[in-house]
């Protein structure tokens, strides 16, 4: 079995423009804002001295350092979330050039290399807006406790160590692992959509990284002491049978996480506990 | 077993469609492939013959030609399906049931998803895309095809014509014609025709790659890609049945039609006289 997906053409065709991208360009940086949460959303532009590779983040640093609008209107520093800055926290998820991807990771010479290019930046769309560009992806958190994404060892007395793992599960399983809740699948999949109301959460499309961290935690030897709750819940409503085989998420995924190949192996795995179940229970 | 109370969930009694969500996702697909998608492949490869049937005479009435030979088989082959398959309308039943269920759920399950192809062009997002809208169109499409070919709601074919199965042909072409030769509306509905069976092959030749996901069969990315490509040669196959029957059936006219179901009918006994024009179509069961 595959363990990474392929690279998306279209990101090395752009790593082309590295080579003839000239430093001290000027960027246009066309932004969504929103100044809180349910606030009406507006566009605002920036020119940006862009130096030679500069990211999103260091740009929108230079922003906050006098924002004044294309117009020449002074206006308050653009809000964004980011933490580690190296493209394995997810924090700083955005959607750039109508694409969702990291910021940080995000180099302006690829995506505008000539003088007077513009990037636009919104934030994610199925997820509601603190402030800018900056979203709240509870949800996102909500969906892995759906199906208790966890080993569980937590007791009040020691289990002693654990089984032993092989190594291919654990080749299988790495991959699998590197996910960092960012959300771009989420946000790519046409069966995820927003939704303000709490009270559906629970059975609302649960998402391809739910899916796939079921499988991971599955597949580890503790982990699967939780199996049959998590195949439970992912054959309830909004589980895997909800996913329509869009295929964006996998495309999207910045990890290269093949979250199809988990659809499919916990479509599988649903299948078998159900029909286990109609002859044990 | 019981599900995860997470923080945010309320509460609420789960509904009919939420406690069975399951099992009634497991049965569109399935009813996609069996019955709806067995008969989908029977009925077109029988309804291509109105192209090959001459072929399958075996020099039998050589001079009705290409055409009036297809149609000869064809009409053969309508009268095997009338004549002796048992328990027909229990069958018809049957499947229109099951398109009845796939088309409710299938417009259900299409509401609650979003496209967002403008964002996201991949061809795998163009698919999920023109799956749900060949659904859209195809139950127009199979509504109005039984509705006048079947239950003989022929106020909605142009010229009024009522299929009749001893004349399958000839009045198949009046319909698709709107009349014995070419008319506007006519026209019209021989497009649609061909909309919605190009469409509906699509539909099935991308639901059976999507099933052996949903159902577990395909988990590789390359047995995915593998059986994709088993999925596009079938519809491919089918794309090309369908199309050499619409093809069959406007080829002909009315009038040549009924001379090979004329004779035919006479051959097998049965004295049937052949109806004057388009709107006297004895309706003979
Ligand atoms: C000739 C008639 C039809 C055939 C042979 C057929 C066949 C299929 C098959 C095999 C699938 C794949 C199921 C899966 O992915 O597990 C499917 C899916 C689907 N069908 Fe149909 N279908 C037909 C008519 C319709 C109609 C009239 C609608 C109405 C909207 C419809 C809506 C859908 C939808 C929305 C899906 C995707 C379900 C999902 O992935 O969530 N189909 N169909
Ligand atoms: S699966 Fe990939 S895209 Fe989805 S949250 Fe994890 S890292 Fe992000
Ligand atoms: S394959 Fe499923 S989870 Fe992934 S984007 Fe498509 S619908 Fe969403
Ligand atoms: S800041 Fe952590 S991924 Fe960008």
């Amino acid at each position: 079995m595959s363990t990474h997906t392929p690279v998306d053409p279209a990101a090395i065709a752009r790593m082309a423009n590295r080579k003839t991208a000239k430093a001290g360009r000027t960027v246009i940086f066309r932004i969504k804002r929103c100044d809180g949460p349910g606030k009406p959303s507006y566009w605002q532009d920036f020119k940006v001295q862009v130096p030679k590779n500069a990211n999103v983040i260091s740009c929108l640093q230079q922003i906050a350092l006098s924002p004044v609008t294309t117009g020449g209107q002074p206006s308050t520093p653009v809000v964004w979330e980011s933490g580690c800055l190296e493209e394995v926290c997810g924090s700083c998820t955005m959607v750039i050039n109508g694409s969702v991807r990291q910021s940080c990771s995000c180099l302006i010479d690829d995506y505008a290399p000539s003088e007077g290019d513009t990037l636009t930046l919104e934030p994610m769309s199925k997820f509601p807006v603190v402030r800018d560009l900056w979203v709240d992806r509870a949800r996102l958190f909500n969906n892995l406790k759906r199906v208790k994404a966890w080993v569980p060892i937590d007791g009040t007395y020691a289990s002693g160590s654990g089984p032993k793992e092989s190594p291919e599960d654990q080749e299988t399983r790495y991959v699998l692992s590197t996910c960092m809740s960012c959300g771009c699948c989420l946000e790519a999949c046409p069966q995820f959509n927003v939704e303000a109301d709490e009270s559906k959460w629970n059975t609302d499309f649960i998402g391809a990284h739910a899916i796939s961290q079921a499988r991971l935690f599955n597949m580890h030897e503790t982990g699967k002491r939780l199996a049959a709750e998590r195949l439970e819940a992912l054959s309830g409503a909004g589980g895997v049978s909800d996913c329509g085989n869009a295929q964006n998420c996998v495309k999207v995924c910045p990890k290269r996480i093949p979250l199809t190949e988990s659809i499919a192996a916990m479509g599988r795995a649903v299948v078998f506990h159900k029909v286990k179940q109609f002859f044990n229970r | 077993m019981t599900t995860v109370p997470a923080s945010a969930a309320t509460a609420a009694a789960p509904g009919f469609l939420e406690k069975h969500h399951f099992l009634l996702r497991r049965l569109h697909s399935l009813t996609g492939i069996v019955p709806i998608g067995v008969f989908l492949v029977a009925h077109l490869v029988t309804n291509s013959s109105l192209a090959w049937g001459k072929f399958g005479l075996r020099g039998e009435h050589a001079e009705l030609g290409l055409q009036g030979g297809g149609a000869y088989y064809f009409q053969k082959e309508v009268a095997w399906i009338n004549n002796e398959v048992p328990h027909l309308l229990l069958i018809e039943i049957t499947l229109w049931a099951a398109i009845a269920f796939h088309s409710i759920f299938g417009v259900y399950y299409a509401l609650q998803g979003k496209n967002n192809i403008a964002r996201y062009s991949y061809q795998g997002n163009k698919r999920y895309a023109l799956q749900r809208i060949s659904g859209y169109f195809g139950i127009l499409f199979i509504f109005y095809h039984i509705a006048t070919l079947r239950w003989g709601w022929s106020f909605l074919v142009p010229g009024g014509t009522a299929w009749d199965h001893k004349f399958a042909v000839s009045t198949l072409a009046t319909a698709l014609r709107g009349g014995e030769s070419f008319t506007a509306a006519g026209v019209a509905v021989s497009i649609f025709y061909f909309l919605g069976i190009s469409l509906l092959v699509f539909h099935f030749a991308n639901g059976i790659w999507t099933a052996a996901i949903t159902w577990g069969l395909t988990i590789s990315r390359q047995a995915q890609e593998r059986w994709g490509y088993v999925c596009a040669a079938l519809g491919a196959g089918l794309m090309l049945a369908a199309w050499s029957a619409l093809i069959g059936a406007l080829a002909i006219s009315p009038a040549d039609a009924r001379k090979s179901e004329e004779l035919f009918n006479k051959g097998k006994g049965a004295a049937i006289v052949a109806p004057a024009g388009p709107n006297t179509a004895p309706n003979i069961r």
